[in-house]
């Protein structure tokens, strides 16, 4: 708290990284709203970025449960407007639309009943139908501000029930005099959503990405485009489509096109007016002084802009017909699309606009055939933007199956900061936070910043209730590493299944396992059962195996838990990066214990990786090693986590790889768990892993009730008045 | 995967005949490369589908799936070549765009056909205006097209430096190893110096060398000056000094190898007898003999017999006056070592 309120008042960013099951959530909530009732002037909104809705609403939870002690305390009604954000898909109160099960066609029909043309046409013929909702909306809610309180999604859903108004844009509509906005990283990070929801928020406000440890690639993948020989030949299809509305459209009603050809030949005007506010978000995809220009004649009517976009795909068809992988820079491919098909840079620029102006145009209400040829005009708009920090990347088949031809073009993003860049520009201060941050001084060089607060956190604790072990050995002292050399070694496959039976026979209720990768785990598996260890472990719990397949995944985990609620016991077998490492939890008797057999790097001969790393190397001054040991510890640490969401909770991480005890991978696991890893617990053998287990768990076992945290890790009223602990936060405060 | 490219004439498909190559002429219809030569045995015949007369020297390979784009960029390659000003050529922007767009104009319409005999007279009066602009800016590049190939050159030099770069560092490094150990190894050779004293000095050497290395290859880099304060008057270094953060991270160090070296035993009494000579004191008459089974495990009644001795004559000379810390630490190591001693 004392480190955030220095970052506030030096309005900069910081990086902070708290244990997870801390408070951590709280802890921002309540330190930044008091900050916005003391300086009204300085901090007016707290925008809270989370990752997925069900930690949307834990973060609107928390929120709620402040603003009730506030008002218990206070005794009067607090005049904060909280909200989250999502969605249409999980907004949406539309009778029949909200049915729709995917987000693409619920955005599709929602744009078709209340897209600007269509409640136009409705105005003559009452046959044309609209949403109510947005009516009801439209008419009235925009006068009337939503009443002080915490909105979450149900209660957003509720209140524009009971007064009949569309609750998406009700919420889009209240950002702008929100106090606070909890949404989903992509309404900021990504160009094309930030554009149209992030628009309005102001300067002084505090930005907090929590979970924020895989920020990078969020980044990343929000400027990437991959585009298939199936999108291209759906975009054909739509290219079809629009000649044909064109004709239509010039024989009955000539009038629009000429109307669009006049405002483009003004130049967009339109969009730099809204651009005039000086506090709007820089769109990266779209440059302002692009904007400002008008579009270039040659795509400036209708059919020669249809023409021009049949131009761009068909060439980049012939791209496709590669043999071989083709890598090349942006520049290249200007150069080469100028000379093949006579395109030149200013136009390409412009094609996401002039797409959208056209679309907007033709009235076309239904947009998700159209989304292929959206995304090939966002490459074309990104490849003639920027020449830095991106590549192209053609593969005509995947590595794995060389004899399929299946050609992919990626345009990657390589640079994180890209993406990020305005946000650290525009608002005052960002906080980046999560668990798992750590090595913490890599952030600011991939995401190109400069904090004024940089800390990681630890735990202080009643209890030793994690107890991390580095497990080299097994009892016949072979090494235990997944190494690329080694990983195929029966006595490591050996190895790692007896410490696992073991483990299995000494810890109760539930262990999950991470493997490197999906390979990985299989051919694992497949040697364990080989070598009898299935059966062995068998005995002792029930095991669950995570595939790739999100169905049977869920199935495995309902399974897993149902087993550990009854007492039977279970192990999950599960890959780092996969779905389990991510955002589930195994708090409690669901994780006893994490075993992580091997260093979970990424797959290193990917190109795109190979890219990106060269790019930091030369830009950023970052080896590839330090890169790839970095994003390895992280999903490592992320991976360990799992098991333990509280103080109360306890939980054994074991982590299975000679290569772990070296000291450049140690330093870089989170402190709060560097903090419990004893040097005697670095180079263990599985014999001794599971007696150091045993005792562990015997001590752990003990009850263990509110009254032993007092004083240690939790202090009541009178002890936290107290002068020894007033000295104490005192000495704090100043000596740092 | 052009399995579907058929020929209209023929109906040959790319699936059946994978060598099949389809040509395009001036008109933009498909015909396969046999087909061609049938038909245009002559040197000139009339289009299969639109009749009209093409020459066979015009037939190209087709290079975009739907024929029409390949029409359309040869007819966009040609106009092109006339129609060639630049922007600098214009006094306003939106001149420009009106010239581009008539243009764009002009090959729509000779790409569909519309209104041949105005468009011609078009491109005829257009030629015969600006002879001199389109002869002067065919030999220039435009302003983009050099900006692109700035780009790309000084891509193309910096990829080529960086690759030298590490490579050379990387040679550099293994080199400077390499030297080491054969200085190491000559001066344990050859110099008269203590061995210990020499290894001791050739780690810190190798430990000052790798420290250096890094600063080297950052140096060069380190092109943005960083300001050592933020606006706020916050220094940016200093929180590192206390909690680590900022630290670059440690780098793994090649620690020494390992050396053995003798334990010394503190019996704290009369030396027992060395377990060799046991057999000559004739302590082995009053113990069982070891049998067969015994010493397949490689026991001999020497070590039982060793370590009873180490036991009665260990600790003889104790004496309570000393203070109990140093005693602890007196016995507790030699009990241990008879155990050691009972191994060996």
């Amino acid at each position: 708290m004392l480190e955030l309120k220095r970052a506030l008042d030096a309005k900069g960013h910081c990086l902070l990284e708290m244990p997870s099951g801390t408070g951590k959530t709280t802890t921002l909530l309540s330190l930044i709203v008091a900050y916005m009732k003391a300086h009204p002037l300085d901090l007016t909104k707290l925008v809270y970025c989370s990752r997925t809705v069900p930690e949307i609403e834990k973060v609107m939870e928390e929120l709620r449960k402040l603003m009730n002690y506030y008002e218990k305390e206070m005794g009067m009604e607090q005049n904060i407007l909280g909200l989250a954000l999502s969605s249409r898909k999980n907004l949406c109160i539309h009778p029949s639309v909200s049915k729709e099960r995917e987000g693409k066609v619920v955005d599709g029909r929602c744009y078709s009943l209340t897209a600007s043309f269509v409640r136009a046409r409705h105005a003559a013929d009452d046959a044309v139908p609209i949403c109510e909702f947005y009516e009801g909306f439209d008419a009235h809610g925009k006068e009337f501000p939503l009443p002080p309180g915490v909105y979450n999604l149900d209660d957003l859903k509720e209140y524009g029930q009971t007064k009949r108004w569309c609750p998406y844009f009700l919420a889009r509509h209240t950002i702008t005099h929100a106090n606070i906005v909890v949404y989903s990283y992509h309404y900021l990070l990504d160009p094309k959503i930030a554009e149209v929801v992030s628009k309005e928020i102001s300067k002084s406000s505090v930005v907090v990405f929590d979970e924020a440890h895989n920020i990078d690639n969020v980044c990343i993948d929000s400027m990437s485009v991959k585009i298939t020989k199936r999108l291209l030949d759906k975009c054909s299809n739509s290219i079809t489509i629009l000649e044909t509305t064109i004709s239509n459209m010039k024989e009955n009603d000539s009038k629009r096109l000429e109307k669009e050809y006049k405002r483009l030949v003004e130049g967009l005007r339109d969009a730099t007016i809204a651009r005039e506010t000086d506090m709007a978000l820089v769109n990266p995809v779209l440059p302002s002084e692009i904007l400002e220009e008008a579009v270039p004649g040659t795509i400036r009517t209708a059919e020669h802009f249809v023409a021009f976009l049949k131009r761009v795909v068909e060439y980049i068809k012939t791209r496709l017909r590669v043999q071989h992988v083709v890598q090349e820079s942006p520049a290249g491919f200007l150069r080469d699309i100028h000379t093949k098909v006579c395109i030149d840079r200013k136009p390409l620029r412009f094609t996401a606009e002039r797409l959208a102006s056209l679309i907007r145009t033709l009235e076309i209400s239904d947009l998700t055939d159209f989304s292929p040829l959206v995304t090939v005009s966002h490459f074309a708009t990104l490849v003639s933007t920027y020449t830095k920090g991106f590549t192209i990347i053609i593969e005509p088949f995947e590595d794995r199956a060389p004899t399929v031809s299946n050609p992919i073009l990626y345009f990657s993003c390589l640079d994180s900061s890209i993406a990020i860049k305005p946000v650290f520009n525009r608002f005052q201060t960002v906080v980046i936070t999560s668990g798992t941050l750590s090595p913490l001084d890599m952030y600011p060089k991939i995401l190109d910043f400069h904090p004024v607060i940089m800390t990681s956190f630890t735990m202080t604790l009643a209890r030793p209730c994690i107890l991390p072990m580095i497990v080299s050995k097994g009892n016949d002292q072979v090494a235990m590493s997944s190494r690329y050399e080694t990983r195929e070694d029966t006595a490591v496959i050996r190895n790692y299944g007896n410490l696992l039976v073991e483990v299995a026979a000494a810890v109760p209720d539930g262990i999950v396992c991470f493997f490197t990768s999906y390979l990985y785990l299989e051919t694992i598996v497949s040697s364990w059962y080989d070598q009898g260890i299935i059966d062995q472990l068998q005995r002792h719990k029930l095991l669950f195996i995570e595939t790739q397949d999100a169905a049977e995944t869920s199935l495995a985990l309902i399974n897993y838990i149902k087993a550990c609620d009854n007492g039977r016991g279970a192990v999950l077998l599960s890959v780092a990066r996969g779905k389990v490492s991510e955002g589930i939890d195994f708090d409690h008797h669901l994780g006893r214990a994490v075993l992580m057999f091997g260093i979970p790097y990424v797959y290193t001969q990917s190109r795109i990786l190979r890219a990106r790393l060269e790019y930091l190397r030369d830009q950023f001054q970052i080896r590839e090693n330090d890169f790839l040991t970095f994003d390895a510890m992280r999903h490592a640490a992320q991976c360990l986590g799992r098991c333990m969401r509280g103080k109360t909770d306890y939980g054994i991480m074991v982590l299975a790889d000679k290569r772990f005890s070296r000291a450049d991978k140690r330093s870089k696991l989170p402190k709060w768990i560097q903090e419990h890893l004893k040097d005697t617990n670095c180079n263990l053998s599985t014999e001794e892993c599971v007696q150091i287990c045993k005792r562990w768990l015997r001590q752990m076992a003990q009850p263990f009730s509110r009254e032993d945290q007092l004083g240690i890790s939790l202090l009541t009223l009178e002890q936290l008045q107290s002068e020894e602990m007033q000295k104490k936060i005192l000495q704090r405060a100043q000596g740092v | 995967m052009d399995d579907y490219q058929t020929c209209p004439k023929c109906k040959t498909t790319k699936y059946r005949n994978p060598a099949m190559v389809l040509m395009v002429n001036a008109c933009g219809h498909a015909l396969c490369e046999s087909c061609v030569e049938l038909l245009f045995a002559k040197g000139s015949g009339a289009c299969p589908e639109c009749k009209c007369p093409l020459r066979r020297n015009n037939f190209r390979v087709q290079l975009f799936e739907d024929p029409a784009v390949d029409k359309e960029v040869d007819i966009r390659k040609r106009i092109l070549k006339e129609f060639n000003k630049r922007q600098e050529d214009f006094p306003t922007l939106r001149e420009y765009n009106d010239y581009l767009e008539e243009v764009e104009t002009i090959i729509f319409n000779l790409v569909f056909d519309i209104d041949p005999t105005n468009t011609n007279k078009m491109i005829d009066n257009y030629k015969k205006e600006n002879k001199d602009i389109t002869q002067k800016n065919r030999n220039r590049q435009s302003q983009e097209e050099m900006e692109l190939e700035e780009l790309l050159e000084a891509e193309k030099a910096q990829q080529c430096e960086k690759a030298n770069l590490y490579v050379n560092a990387e040679l550099e490094e293994k080199k400077q190893k390499h030297k080491a150990r054969e200085k190491l190894i000559d001066e344990l050779m050859f110099s008269d110096a203590d061995a210990k004293s020499i290894v001791a000095s050739h780690v810190q050497a190798t430990s000052a060398l790798a420290k250096e290395q890094p600063k080297a290859a950052a140096q060069p880099s380190s092109g943005v000056v960083k300001s050592s304060k933020f606006s706020s008057g916050i220094q940016i270094g200093l929180r590192g000094q206390h909690t680590n953060s900022f630290l670059p991270i440690p780098k793994q160090e090649d620690l020494p190898l390992y050396r053995y070296t003798a334990p010394v035993f503190d019996y704290d009494g009369p030396p027992p007898p060395p377990i060799e000579k046991l057999g000559k004191l004739n302590y082995f008459a009053n113990i069982r003999a070891a049998n067969i089974t015994e010493r397949a495990g490689g026991y001999t009644e020497a070590m039982s017999c060793c370590r009873a001795l180490q036991e009665a004559l260990g600790g003889l000379f104790y004496s309570p006056q000393l203070t109990h810390k140093t005693a602890v630490l007196a016995t507790n190591p030699s009990t241990q070592d008879t155990d050691d001693m009972e191994t060996t």
